[in-house]
């Protein structure tokens, strides 16, 4: 081995010895970049699987859903979910604008989550007051966890496939201390309720 | 007899008495629903600010387990006050609404001194950091600069000591 080559040698040995003991200052200071940063929605059927969602639904019989949020966006998050009920002709969130539905929730839900979080609630529902008439099935009450909300929605039949249907949707909004208000997350998740009677 | 018919208006009068004082009360107590929408009002903003303390306490790392649980409890309170507002049930939504703001009743304060806590333990830590990383840095310096010398000198006599080979051509 050369001087120069021994030189060298030794100056990277005590620049790496160097960057040992700076190291735990380094890890205070340098923050690294963060992963990508988002949240979830989703809904589960009745056994937490996504798999066997009601749909085919019948007055007064009461089903069950499991909501679920997380949370990935790196610190404390405060999230509200509406409840909302539409039928074939009203609008679902814009997803492309990013804009929520502009009808009224029937019910809503809060939760605080932290980062790498998850929260999870079972949603229990029922229809009361069901009626058909002509080509138009009206429900007039929608039971959601125990509270009995008055929606008088009147689902058209729909000659496509073949019955009277309600879209029961749920709309993730996330708190932004920056304007003091929910905004819209842009992310929805929804099931189609079959309210047609067997023959 | 005529004690007995005395008896029976005492009687009379105080059930009157007792069932008007009931009603009176609860018309009285009864909340309308611009005084429901004040409370969830005051709720939501309560509950708000303690979001943002918190988060802001959370950041700078302290630990916020219980009062996140506390501001869970607040989140549900004032949903079902919102969702029995929707109902039209003042009385319910005013009552969540006003147990939410008193939830919430000082998580902000709380959340502040433990953000300056954390602040101070994570500026201690730092300097702790700095300060072994400076001495080790320097004894590093000085011990490198010796062995160097040490290293170099012994490295020149091992050349010297080396005994040239002559060949032949």
């Amino acid at each position: 081995m050369s001087f120069n080559d021994f030189r060298l040698l030794y100056a990277l040995s005590c620049f790496g010895l160097g960057l040992i003991i700076l190291s735990p200052t380094l890890a205070v200071v340098i923050r690294l970049p963060a992963g990508e940063r988002f949240s979830e929605l989703w809904i589960l059927g009745p056994d937490g699987m996504a798999e066997d969602y009601p749909f085919d639904v019948v007055e007064g019989v009461g089903y069950n859903v499991t909501l679920g949020i997380g949370n990935h966006m790196g610190c404390l998050e405060y999230y509200m979910v509406y409840v909302k009920i539409r039928n074939q002709t009203e609008p679902l969130p814009d997803t492309v604008n990013g804009t929520p539905s502009v009808l009224e929730p029937i019910f809503e839900y809060r939760a605080f989550l932290k980062d790498n979080a998850m929260w999870e609630r079972e949603v229990s529902f029922s229809l009361k007051s069901v009626s058909f008439e002509g080509n138009f099935c009206k429900v007039s009450n929608f039971v959601i966890d125990g509270h009995v909300f008055d929606v008088d929605k009147l689902a058209m039949w729909s000659e496509e496939n073949r019955g009277f249907y309600l879209q029961l949707f749920f709309e993730l909004w996330i708190y932004n201390g920056t304007v003091s208000d929910f905004q819209y997350y842009n992310r929805c998740v929804w099931f189609w309720l079959n309210m047609t009677v067997p023959i | 007899m005529g004690e007995h018919t005395v008896n029976r208006k005492i009687l009379t009068y105080y059930v009157t008495f007792t069932l008007a004082l009931a009603l009176f009360t609860h018309t009285c107590l009864a909340v309308d629903k611009r005084s429901a929408e004040e409370a969830l009002v005051n709720a939501e903003s309560d509950l708000a600010s303690a979001y943002g303390a918190v988060a802001e306490a959370e950041r700078v790392g302290a630990n916020m387990s219980e009062l996140s649980d506390k501001l869970r409890l607040a989140g549900d309170l004032l949903a079902e006050a919102n969702n029995t507002c929707r109902l039209g049930d003042y009385d319910g939504a005013y009552s969540y609404a006003t147990n939410c703001s008193d939830t919430v009743e000082g998580i902000a304060s709380q959340a502040l001194d433990m953000k300056l806590e954390a602040e101070k333990t994570c500026s201690e830590r730092l300097l702790f950091t700095a300060t072994s990383s400076s001495i080790g840095l320097s004894a590093l310096f000085v011990v490198s600069l010796f062995s160097w010398r040490a290293l170099k000198k012994k490295y020149v006599k091992r050349v010297l000591e080396m005994k040239p080979e002559v060949r032949e051509s």
